[in-house]
């Protein structure tokens, strides 16, 4: 009894977490409209997904690497549609410079590494970020990136998807619900400070539940200045 | 007979379920009691491919290609070409494995550590090809590897921890519908003891899998001609923590580095047919170091990017006595650098395991920059930076007084001088740097950090 009463405080937290405004944190310089984010690069988002079975968790490549596209797509498309923010093209898609530019593609995944290595710092006092504490420095003009880029997004993401006999299971004795958690981080583009952190969170199957994720993206960005003129 | 009171019925159950965990002391001194000297044949035979394992084939093909896709892979064809070349002599000859294709790969992280994928791909991390000293240690962490993929150990793990989760699945639902009463109370106590038991289980059955591909490694070493002893040795490479990362936890998937290099050398002791002499492995050494030079310049980028100076140090250090060249002198600078205020080598306390979670609990807080500020507040700290900016200094100007100098020792000393705030130095080196290297993909940095001193300097 007691178990099917933690359960459902931990599915209702869950759940109404997710209609909840996100947590979103904003670096001063944006909120005093000191800069604004016009056009933005978006690099190549990692969200990892499991199957959560009867049997433990599933590895979920195929499908991680399809929504982490996804995630990419949605979260330009947002940009544009609610904030008039414009996607450039990301440095070298490391699909294409496979087997050419090395130290391009090496570049690209250093950044990524350390944003990596940033993340935790984040999360552990995301409120920070309304301090100017976080910076990536200013090796972020190593990108070489467009002239007119203001910011890079970065995005991390995991989720979990239920088998049907996990979701009788969780039914019958409780446990987490399906969900996506994304954690964005928006840099500036020419000194490498953190300029907004979100991490959207809904319950549903991540690989499926397109909607949630858009409404989740829109949420996530709430607070983020629409571009003017 | 049995005890009657329901808490001592409780009692007896617990003792029960502890008694028959791996964790029990009678299944630990099961364990140090198992014998070392014989080990299963080097394939398993037997083997069958089921549905299960199909999909962690299918996952295994997908982290490859994501792994070369995500930049994560070393493209440097030299050191590839060596690393796939000791592999392959490791592996049995005319040996056929079904769905198995080898492939030798070199990943981009300063970290020391290896990894074997089922299908096939044996992966070694740049940290770990600077950490070792010669091929045939190379050779004991790939014998390592290829024994999980040739005793199909990710698919065994993967079912035998199927059927712990499944049996602890079964064990919540029993729990959350158990009766009240004693027999409630008894049930409740069992149903939640035993996850930590199958968690135990399947950790230990992990380790027990990790000590059979280091025994299995050591035959297939010896069969291959590659010094076994190397084998113990790398496990003492391995056991020196310089950046006090190695946490021992309650549940490990690894037996310990002490536990290893124990049995290692018991197993060893036990068929010591061939002890390879110094000299031997002095004169591998040096061919080893030759080949890999160019992989551990890059490793000492990885690491300083990462933070991981004092690793930085260690080894620039070595680079630099084995080939005095402006390059290694200039990666001995850029870790001197890096190292800032911290001190050269982590303290006792430091290194004990209340202090790594310490630490890592800090690095959790604070970022490096901060990390470097408040070291920076410290009477020891700003002794540590006087010493490595002096050194840091030196080597950066042997850099560029050797043959062939590397460029980039300009743009070292101008970030040096900026740090201590002697802006005109700064530029002039900043300058010097952006006139030899025209090109360099850092160039807009330096442009910016060179306006931005001309404004202060103003």
């Amino acid at each position: 009894m007691r178990a099917r009463l933690f359960a459902l405080v931990v599915v209702l937290l869950t759940v109404s977490g997710s209609h909840q405004v996100q947590a979103q944190f904003i670096h001063p310089k944006i909120k005093s409209n000191e800069t604004t984010i016009r056009r933005v690069v978006v690099m190549p988002a990692k969200v990892t997904v499991v199957r959560d079975s009867m049997k433990g968790p599933e590895g979920m490549a195929a499908e991680s690497d399809e929504l982490s596209l996804r995630v990419e797509k949605m979260v330009a498309e947002v940009l544009a549609n609610k904030k008039k923010v414009t996607t450039l093209p990301a440095p070298t898609p490391p699909a294409a410079s496979a087997d050419g530019d090395s130290e391009q593609k090496y570049n690209v995944a250093d950044f990524q590494t350390k944003f990596d290595a940033l993340l935790p710092n984040i999360m552990k006092k995301r409120s920070d970020v309304k301090k100017a504490r976080f910076t990536m420095g200013d090796e972020v003009l190593n990108l070489n990136l467009d002239k007119g880029a203001d910011a890079i997004i970065f995005i991390r993401g995991e989720g979990k998807k239920l088998t049907s006999g996990k979701t009788a299971f969780r039914m019958l004795v409780g446990g987490m619900p399906a969900y996506l958690r994304l954690m964005i981080g928006i840099v500036d583009a020419r000194n490498g400070e953190v300029l907004l952190y979100t991490d959207p969170i809904f319950p549903g199957d991540p690989t499926t539940a397109i909607d949630r994720l858009r409404k989740a993206l829109e949420k996530g960005f709430k607070k983020l200045p629409e571009v003017k003129g | 007979m049995f005890p009657r009171k329901p808490r001592n019925l409780i009692v007896a159950a617990l003792c029960f379920c502890i008694a028959f965990t791996p964790l029990s002391p009678f299944a630990l001194a099961q364990k140090k009691t198992a014998p070392v000297e014989a080990t299963p044949p080097p394939v398993r035979e037997e083997f069958k491919f089921g549905k299960v394992d199909m999909e962690v084939l299918e996952e295994a093909d997908l982290l490859d290609v994501r792994l070369e896709r995500d930049g994560l892979v070393l493209t440097d064809g030299p050191s590839n070409a060596f690393v796939r070349r000791v592999g392959q002599s490791l592996i049995p000859h005319g040996l056929e494995l079904e769905k198995v294709s080898w492939r030798f790969r070199i990943v981009r992280d300063p970290q020391p550590n290896a990894f074997a994928l089922p299908n096939g791909s044996v992966y070694v991390t740049t940290g770990l090809m600077t950490l070792i000293d010669n091929e045939s240690q190379l050779a004991a962490i790939l014998a390592h590897e290829l024994t999980h993929v040739m005793r199909r150990h990710t698919y065994v793990h993967n079912r035998s921890n199927r059927k712990k989760f499944l049996t602890m699945n079964v064990m919540a639902a029993v729990g959350a519908y158990a009766p009240g009463g004693v027999v409630g109370a008894v049930i409740m106590v069992v149903t939640t003891v035993a996850p930590f038991i199958m968690m135990a289980t399947m950790y230990g059955y992990s380790r027990d899998l990790e000590r059979e591909a280091d025994l299995k490694g050591i035959d297939m070493m010896i069969s291959a001609e590659y010094a076994p002893e190397e084998m113990v040795n790398v496990m003492k490479l391995l056991d020196r923590d310089f950046e006090g990362e190695n946490i021992r936890l309650f549940y490990n998937d690894h037996p310990s580095l002490d536990e290893r290099i124990k049995y290692l050398s018991g197993y060893l002791g036990a068929r010591a047919d061939k002890v390879t002499h110094q000299m031997e492995l002095n004169r591998e050494r040096a061919a080893y170091f030759k080949t890999v030079e160019p992989l551990m310049r890059h490793n000492l980028q990885l690491a300083i990017k990462a933070g991981r100076a004092r690793s930085a140090v260690y080894h620039a250090q070595r680079l630099v006595d084995f080939h005095e060249d402006s390059e290694n002198l200039f990666w001995l600078a850029e870790s001197y650098r890096t190292l800032g205020p911290r001190a050269p080598q982590l303290t006792e306390k430091e290194l004990t395991n209340s202090g790594k979670k310490d630490a890592a609990k800090k690095r959790e807080k604070r970022t490096l920059e901060e990390e470097e500020r408040d070291l920076l507040a410290t009477e020891a700290g700003k002794n540590n930076w006087q010493s490595h900016q002096q050194k840091a200094e030196e080597f950066y100007r042997r850099a560029l007084n050797a043959e062939n100098p590397t460029p980039v020792a300009h743009r070292g000393l101008g970030m040096l001088y900026e740090k201590l705030e002697r802006g005109a130095d700064a530029v002039a080196e900043y300058e010097k740097y952006l006139e030899l290297s025209p090109s360099a993909i850092d160039r807009e940095r330096i442009q910016k950090r060179v306006e931005a001193l001309k404004e202060k300097l103003k």
